[in-house]
């Protein structure tokens, strides 16, 4: 086999050409990246969103808590089930929320629907890893709101202390910021139930129902109950469930950023193609006096290809590593029409499509042009000059 | 225009590299006027909006709102206003996709004079305005699902506990930018449905479309409206067609900034790419620009010769990825394939004339080091070179 390091001493010979080729490629790879990067960050909130002893109760045949609701009585009822866990003070983990869907500014003036919702104590109980990082909770009956820490940052008037103004009616004073173990929650604000219902004039209306059960086994008969009642007409999900189909709509973003990457590395590997044709054509007298000296054309392929696959990798590896800064980024966009943050996530994914588009790039890339130094006949090829 | 021969014979001369840097270009300017038509498509669509005189009234809180029905007669004979229709999403599902197209509820008698850019036979709109659980719907979505008239049309309730079980009466067409992939139904169908099930989720128009007499009268009539019902219990807020499209672009948020970033880095990494495949073809040429030079053609015209060769690489690759992506997009429906999310795509004129111009700016910048160090090569060290 011909040494690795002829491929290395050669790529580092003609150090222009390979920068501008590893600089190309690096573009492409950090591009696609980005945007998986992104795909698994949507992922990764709704995954975390929803806990194995949660249900989440809507009417029957809306996928979505958005999509309206049922009577609060119905709500009610559910809340006296018997096994539904309790926390350290006894208070039952269940959760009756009602949502409004105003239309709120972002900070560069665009629109999108932001969901406001309506919570009781137990709802704080039911995210993960819910804390107030600043200012205070909100006390019921004086419309006060707490927003997430990072669509603080994003929206017009939910800084602390601010008033958000929805529609020409309601305003709430912004009291705290939470966040919520990166789940879904931290895209939301939230207020009383209380003040809501009155606010909407939606009095005895929820739009959804979340509770624990104590037990798997509470967890299959609540369900039961609920699913099999013909007076509720109302159907139990999984909260896991729930938010795999709500990723449903990531599924496009994911859909988009392939094409994205098979386009880009489909160019890429022309350029990768072109930067090792001519690779081959300056060392053609090379590839003769190897041959020459004993060394297979299988061996001549190898290293071509080897050295195709060196220079996409050293692209791939730039590429992947300028992903790293970008962990604090977020994206603010909509999923499902209402606003949604997505975190840029360095994980599995990323590396795997790096890793996927570098060989892709390099094998393909390289094929050809090591198949033409393959086919070169060495008499020729020692004469060249 | 004396030396297009001879640029063109050298662009030829190492075939498989112009190749590889023409497809490269044609595959990353085609991704590009993908991405960007998808913003500017909507651009468009809303721009042309202006020329029907429309505006949109919503609640003041958004989409979730509600608008009473009663709204939509009493702006109706508001002066300047030529017709209204109540404009109620259902957003149903169909064989249990969900969101599988758009479904309106609207006025029968009134939705035609509105959206007067459609076209219905007018048997057809009768045979609609007659029957309740009749449905209209675009002819592209007829042709996508093989629909026909007087096929049932079955929607299951998601935003609304009851399921509609409508019967095609009536297909409309309309210009390409325009969604002909709508589904029309009366909404008082819906409506009496909700007053049996969930009684206080009825009465709601959802948006109210209103045409008026001309475009300068729009101004006034959003203020009156929005003025008059102020102190109402539901307070409006009404906008043009052209603004309220806009919101559906706006909603994406940072993605149209991500989209232009992913742009920026594809045309960096072709300049990079061509620039490449320029400095390649000329350090085989050294010697030659240096016998050109001896026989007295000067900087200049060395410069501008490579600069229009790599102009002419990457300008051929522009016009397949630009122009020829636009042809093929008007052939080819992409809005099929996208499961509802787009209603229609098609590549504008200005987007694919601003990536060509894009390409041979990208051509441009690859070829300007190689140029301007060929173009400073000595006589006596050029000639003296063997490649």
């Amino acid at each position: 086999m011909i040494p690795l390091k002829y491929n290395y001493r050669n790529l580092r010979v003609r150090w222009i050409s390979t920068l501008m080729t590893v600089l190309g490629t690096g573009m492409i790879v950090w591009s696609s990246c980005i945007l998986f990067g992104l795909v698994d960050g949507l992922q990764h909130s709704l995954n975390v969103s929803g806990d194995p002893l949660d249900l989440i109760v809507l009417r029957k045949g809306s996928t979505n808590e958005t999509n309206g609701g049922f009577e609060g009585r119905k709500a009610d009822d559910i809340a006296n089930l018997s096994g539904i866990a309790r926390d350290d003070h006894g208070m039952a983990l269940v959760a009756k929320e009602l949502l409004n869907i105003p239309i709120a500014e972002r900070n560069d003036g665009s629109r999108t629907n932001v969901i406001l919702r309506g919570v009781v104590p137990a709802s704080r109980k039911l995210r993960p890893k819910f804390i107030i990082v600043s200012g205070r909770d909100f006390e019921p009956g004086k419309d006060e709101c707490i927003v997430s820490r990072s669509l603080s940052k994003r929206f017009k008037n939910t800084t602390l202390g601010s008033v958000l103004k929805v529609g020409e009616k309601e305003s709430y004073r912004v009291v705290g910021l939470f966040t919520a173990g990166g789940s879904a929650s931290e895209s939301e604000v939230w207020v009383d139930l209380k003040d809501i219902e009155r606010n909407l004039n939606r009095e005895g209306f929820v739009s959804s129902v979340q509770l624990r059960a104590a037990t798997p086994t509470d967890l299959e008969r609540i369900k039961k109950t609920i699913d099999g009642d013909t007076q509720f007409k109302l159907a139990a999900q999984r909260e896991t469930e729930y938010f795999s189909t709500q990723s449903r709509s990531s599924l496009l973003f994911k859909g988009a950023g392939t094409m994205i990457a098979v386009l880009l590395t489909i160019g890429a590997m022309f350029a990768a193609a072109n930067t090792m044709y001519a690779a081959v054509s300056a060392r053609t007298r090379e590839i003769g006096t190897m041959r020459a000296i004993g060394f297979s054309r299988f061996d001549i392929l190898i290293s071509f290809l080897g050295e195709s696959v060196l220079l996409c990798t050293l692209g791939g590896i730039l590429g992947l590593f300028a992903t790293v800064p970008l962990s604090a980024l977020t994206y603010s966009t909509s999923v499902n029409f209402t606003e949604a943050a997505i975190s840029f996530r360095f994980g599995p994914l990323v590396m795997f499509v790096a890793l996927l588009m570098t060989l892709a790039m390099g094998v393909f890339g390289g094929l050809f042009p090591a198949l033409r130094a393959v086919r070169l006949n060495v008499i020729t090829a020692l004469r060249e000059v | 225009m004396r030396f297009l021969t001879y640029i063109l014979r050298n662009a030829r001369r190492n075939p498989i590299r112009s190749i590889l840097t023409i497809a490269s270009t044609a595959i990353s300017l085609f991704l590009m006027m993908i991405l960007v038509s998808f913003f500017t498509i909507n651009d468009d669509v809303s721009r042309d909006s202006r020329a029907y005189n429309r505006v949109i009234t919503l609640s003041s809180t958004g989409f979730s709102g509600v608008v009473p029905i009663a709204r939509v007669n009493e702006i109706t004979t508001m002066d300047g206003v030529v017709a209204a229709t109540p404009f109620s999403w259902y957003g149903g599902k169909y064989n249990n996709e969900t969101m599988p197209f758009a479904q309106f509820g609207v006025n029968p008698e009134s939705f035609f004079k509105i959206y007067d850019e459609f076209t219905i036979p007018q048997a057809q709109l009768k045979a609609w305005q007659d029957d309740k659980a009749g449905a209209v719907i675009g002819r592209k979505l007829a042709e996508d699902r093989g629909l026909k008239l007087n096929d049932p049309l079955p929607l299951e309730g998601d935003l609304y506990p009851y399921p509609l079980k409508l019967t095609i009466r009536g297909i409309y067409d309309g210009p390409s930018n325009r969604d002909r992939r709508m589904c029309l139904f009366n909404w008082l169908y819906l409506d009496d449905g909700l007053k049996l099930s969930t009684a206080q989720r009825s009465g709601n128009a959802g948006a109210v479309v209103i045409k008026c007499k001309s475009g300068d009268l729009m101004p006034s009539i959003c203020k009156k409206i929005d003025s008059q019902y102020l102190n109402s219990d539901t307070p409006t807020r009404t906008q043009t067609e052209e603004a309220f499209s806009k919101i559906f672009m706006e909603m994406l948020g940072d993605l149209k900034g991500m989209m232009r970033n992913i742009g920026l880095a594809v045309c960096f990494s072709l300049v990079l790419v061509a620039g490449n495949a320029m400095a390649m073809a000329l350090r085989e040429r050294t010697t030659e620009v240096a016998v050109l030079k001896a026989i007295g053609f000067n900087k200049q015209l060395i410069l501008f010769l490579i600069l229009a060769e790599a102009m002419i690489v990457a300008g051929i690759g522009g016009l397949m990825g630009t122009i020829g992506t636009k042809f093929l997009f008007d052939v080819f429906d992409l809005s099929k394939f996208t499961a509802g999310f787009l209603p229609l795509f098609f590549i504008p004129w200005s987007t694919a004339l601003a990536g060509l111009a894009v390409s041979l700016l990208i051509g441009f910048a690859s070829g300007f080091v190689p140029a301007v160090r060929a173009a400073q090569i000595s006589v006596v060290n050029g000639l003296r070179k063997v490649v």
